[in-house]
């Protein structure tokens, strides 16, 4: 049910009034009397029947806070230097007084409702029409700053975002310690509430991009937001396309450095996942590590990476095309070679292909939902399925073994998972085309694919740039990475403003 | 969407419409490795070596079968000799990896023109198998003969015509597109290598022929025949042929002798480089053949001082003579076939065109009367591991004692 309705439908009938065990019973009432929903009556002493009522939820709030709250609040403090409580409750004016300091008053059913949910504490007393909420978050169910699981490094920083958005947001400011480091929140999904923020550094950021930003995270119209992936969809430019046009990354230090570049981070609560935009083709080859390896080594990975593009895209459709089409193009050892073993196997090329890269990608999904205790078992079953068993069952050819496995390997070379199932998906498109017209097919969807990469865009910046359109100051952290100390300019179409970095001239060790 | 869904349809459409054109699984192709041609009544007979994959390649026991068979079939012309091969193959031939066409000796006298024509134009042949002429024998017989060492047959013809060719120089690889051009070519006749079989050729078909260390049949590559147009005329022996090769320039590598005093000195030819110019006198017309030879010492079996200019001296000079020797000894035996198979014409027609002109329609009678001389100037740039030989030395010590 949409939140408007139901707060118009709730309005009327749902008055706070001064009583307060009334107000706790409304509350108990709009919230089903849900068991986590803790009430606690207390009496003040000196006025007959002022009852106060502390209402929390359970679990989405500290306990020790709440104690030490309900306790701070009601009763006198007689300590001198160190506050020491005694066993008497405070006044009515003075409880008021207190509340006025570290509470806010609220009116609305709705919003009280919305604040125990959030884990704050909710007071009510009699005579007052209106509620106090005190900020009791305090939650157990978030963990600690772990390492990452998702995109490791062998030299770099190990931490990694949580699910909490508290968190996830200090461990960038802890990197950006800039008062230009800006954030903007909201909140997305009717019954979720979800908290989203925006972050970006405000003085080289494009500031049509924040409006776009903005505007179409305002449009989510939805109740539900539980991950990240949930944002993404509403907010990318086309959906019907095979590549993410939105980064995600669990690294606090990937997405300081998207920030720094004049990107815009959105943190989502409860996911450790933290999107980035815009975002180019190229960014998901590159992993945060080339900038902490030397500049040759990381050019040298990236290449390799786009070699592995080709060969995770590719590898089948090429062995089928010229098994099947261009055997004139194979040297002759070598077609003596793939002819003696495809000389008892019964299917043709691309029946033998599909078997084993759908065998290859159920092996895949099994490895990812198995629990790690049983996991080896795949392992072994993989081996015999994907190895020489299937070879000597006479089913496919030794050859094909090896083109699944170059195809496997490489497809886990990139660092974005999204990225690689993109791959995986066109696979099979060109393994058919392969099969039906040869190199012809392949290239003709190679074609098709640039044209596709060309009209994608990633909130307004073409996707294939820096190469199409060609920039040739972006080049120096494309394909390439120059040196740190040569790299004066951040990426020039996504943020035009404030391009220059400072100049870092290389310290002269000379001297 | 509806316009891309359509689109899709569209595509998907075509994939059904084209039927996997021109597609061939592995399974379904027999590989055909050499060629051979020979003379029939009504026109060609072919004889084409296929492949048995499995017994060259495959990782189970060998069994007792020879990796090529060969199947024969005869036809008016050479397209459809081809394709008649269908009704004997078990499956559809490619040709793509052909490495050797063989011309019965028979054939080549007769002209080879005929059955060019399908090699050149053929889609599925690649232009880089060699042709060579079957000396004596058929060309069904050469193919049909089993090599030790290599299974393939046409495999071992290719490497050895090749390595002949760079480190001996008694032979010229052809590959099709050289011999349609020198075919066509004003002023230059056509060669091919020869190839002959040492041995009984019947029994070298047998599968025992290599089960032994000496087999009962080798492959030879040596000569090189002369054509006058599309004919073959007469072949070049050995020495000849190195003749012919050092005049087209086409000597990389290969090993000479000459005598020095009681004993002889082995040369290895380095680099050579062959220039032909044509002189003007008067009406007189001669071509002078320049080489530069760099020769490393390769063996010295007398009392020869690497260290002694006077010596080096002694033996540039006599390997040049002999090169020259070689060169004039080619040239001579073209000229009794009435064959310019230099291309002396074609410098003639670069250089002076309008000569050309006057001479062209009769250059094979003419090539005859050219005088043709033979400059060698050679070398010597290495001399190996030792500088001054022990051969003298034991000789001395033999008769002390």
């Amino acid at each position: 049910m949409n939140k408007s309705k139901w707060n118009e439908k709730n309005k009327k009938k749902n008055k706070l009034t001064s009583r307060a065990l009334y107000n706790e019973q409304l509350i108990k009432e709009l919230l089903g009397n849900s068991t986590e929903l803790v009430s606690k009556q207390v009496n003040l002493e000196e006025e007959e029947s002022v009852t106060v009522v502390f209402l929390y939820m359970n679990g989405l709030v500290s306990q020790k806070l709440v104690q030490e709250i309900i306790l701070e609040i009601l009763l006198i403090d007689i300590g001198e230097a160190v506050p020491i409580l005694s066993n008497k409750t405070k006044s009515k004016e003075d409880l008021y007084h207190e509340l006025s300091i570290i509470a806010n008053e609220l009116t609305e059913v709705e919003t009280i409702i919305d604040s125990l949910i959030n884990g704050k504490t909710v007071l009510f007393i009699d005579g007052k029409i209106a509620a106090f909420s005190i900020d009791t978050k305090g939650s157990n169910t978030d963990r600690g700053v772990e390492q990452n699981t998702t995109q490791q490094v062998v030299r770099g920083p190990k931490d990694s975002f949580t699910e909490s958005i508290l968190i996830n947001v200090a461990l960038i400011r802890k990197r950006i310690k800039d008062p230009s480091l800006w954030t903007e929140q909201m909140v997305i999904g009717t019954k979720t509430q979800t908290q989203v923020m925006i972050a970006y550094i405000h003085d080289v950021v494009n500031e049509d991009l924040i409006k776009e930003v903005r505007s179409r995270l305002k449009k989510i119209k939805v109740d539900a937001i539980l991950e990240s992936g949930n944002i993404e969809e509403f907010i990318q430019d086309q959906t019907y396309t095979p590549f993410p046009t939105v980064y995600n990354s669990e690294r606090p230090d990937a997405i300081a450095a998207g920030i720094l570049e004049g990107r815009i981070a959105i943190f989502i609560d409860g996911t450790p996942f933290v999107l980035l935009v815009p975002v180019l083709l190229i960014n998901f080859l590159q992993t945060p590590e080339d900038y902490y390896q030397r500049s040759d080594i990381a050019t040298l990975l990236r290449c390799l990476r786009m070699l592995a593009v080709v060969l995770s895209l590719l590898t089948p459709s090429i062995y089928i095309a010229l098994t099947v089409f261009h055997q004139e193009m194979i040297p002759t050892r070598l077609l003596i070679s793939l002819a003696a073993q495809r000389e008892g196997v019964p299917f043709p090329a691309l029946v033998e292909a599909l078997i084993m890269e759908v065998t290859f990608e159920l092996l895949r999904e099994a490895g990812i939902r198995l629990p790690a205790t049983v996991g080896s078992a795949i392992s072994i079953v993989g081996a015999l399925v994907l190895g020489q068993a299937a070879v000597d069952a006479g089913i496919v050819s030794a050859m094909m073994v090896i083109v699944v496995s170059i195809t496997a390997i490489s497809s886990f070379v990139f660092p974005s998972y999204n990225f690689a199932i993109s791959l995986r998906m066109l696979r099979f498109g060109f393994m058919i085309l392969a099969a039906t017209f040869g190199f012809f097919g392949i290239f003709t969807g190679l074609l098709l694919l640039v044209m596709h990469l060309s009209s994608l865009r990633s909130f307004g910046v073409p996707y294939l740039s820096p190469f199409a359109p060609y920039n040739s100051s972006d080049q120096e952290d494309a394909i390439f990475r120059v040196p740190i100390w040569l790299r004066d300019n951040r990426p020039k179409l996504i943020n035009q403003k404030n391009i220059r970095r400072e100049r870092s001239w290389k310290v002269n060790h000379k001297k | 969407m509806g316009k891309y869904i359509n689109m899709l349809y569209a595509i998907c459409l075509c994939v059904w419409l084209s039927g996997c054109w021109s597609a061939n699984e592995l399974s379904s192709i027999t590989i055909a490795t050499a060629l051979g041609i020979d003379k029939s009544e009504k026109g060609f007979t072919l004889t084409l070596q296929v492949l048995n994959p499995n017994e060259i390649a495959g990782k189970e026991g060998l069994s007792s079968r020879t990796a090529i068979s060969n199947y024969t079939e005869s036809g008016a012309t050479f397209f459809e000799a081809v394709r008649k091969l269908t009704k004997v193959t078990p499956r559809k031939v490619f040709l793509s990896h052909l490495m050797l066409v063989a011309y019965g000796e028979s054939v080549a006298e007769e002209g080879i023109s005929s059955s060019l024509d399908f090699l050149i134009r053929d889609h599925e042949l690649r232009t880089d198998f060699v042709m060579a002429i079957v000396k004596d024998n058929t060309a069904g017989e050469l193919i049909s003969v089993l090599t030790p060492l290599e299974k393939i047959s046409a495999s071992k013809i290719y490497d050895s015509i090749e390595s002949a060719q760079d480190y001996w120089a008694p032979t010229k690889k052809v590959q099709v597109d050289e011999l349609v051009n020198s075919l066509t070519a004003e002023g230059k006749e056509a060669v091919l290598t020869g190839i002959y079989i040492v041995g009984n050729s019947e029994e070298g078909q047998k599968l025992q022929s290599v089960e032994q260390t000496k087999p009962l049949a080798n492959i030879y590559i040596n000569g090189i025949g002369v054509f006058n147009g599309d004919q073959l005329v007469g072949w070049l022996n050995e020495e000849e042929s190195k003749g012919f090769n050092y005049i087209t320039n086409n000597v990389k590598n290969t090993v000479g002798w000459v005598s020095i005093g009681n004993g002889k000195v082995s040369v290895e030819v380095k680099k050579n480089d062959t220039k032909i110019i044509m002189n003007q006198k008067n009406d007189a017309k001669t071509f002078d053949v320049v080489l530069k030879t760099v020769v490393n010492i390769g063996e010295v079996e007398t009392d020869f001082m690497i260290m002694d200019q006077s010596d080096v001296q002694k033996i540039e000079e006599k390997v040049a003579e002999k090169i020259e020797r070689i060169c004039q000894a080619s040239i001579t035996k073209a000229k009794e076939y009435e064959s310019d198979i230099f291309g002396f014409g074609e410098v003639m027609r670069k250089t002076s065109p309008e000569e050309w002109g006057k001479v062209k329609d009769n250059w094979s009678k003419q090539f005859v009367f050219a005088e043709i001389n033979v400059k060698a100037e050679v070398q010597i740039d290495k001399s190996g591991m030792i500088t001054s030989p022990f051969y003298k030395k034991i000789k001395e010590k033999n008769s002390e004692e």
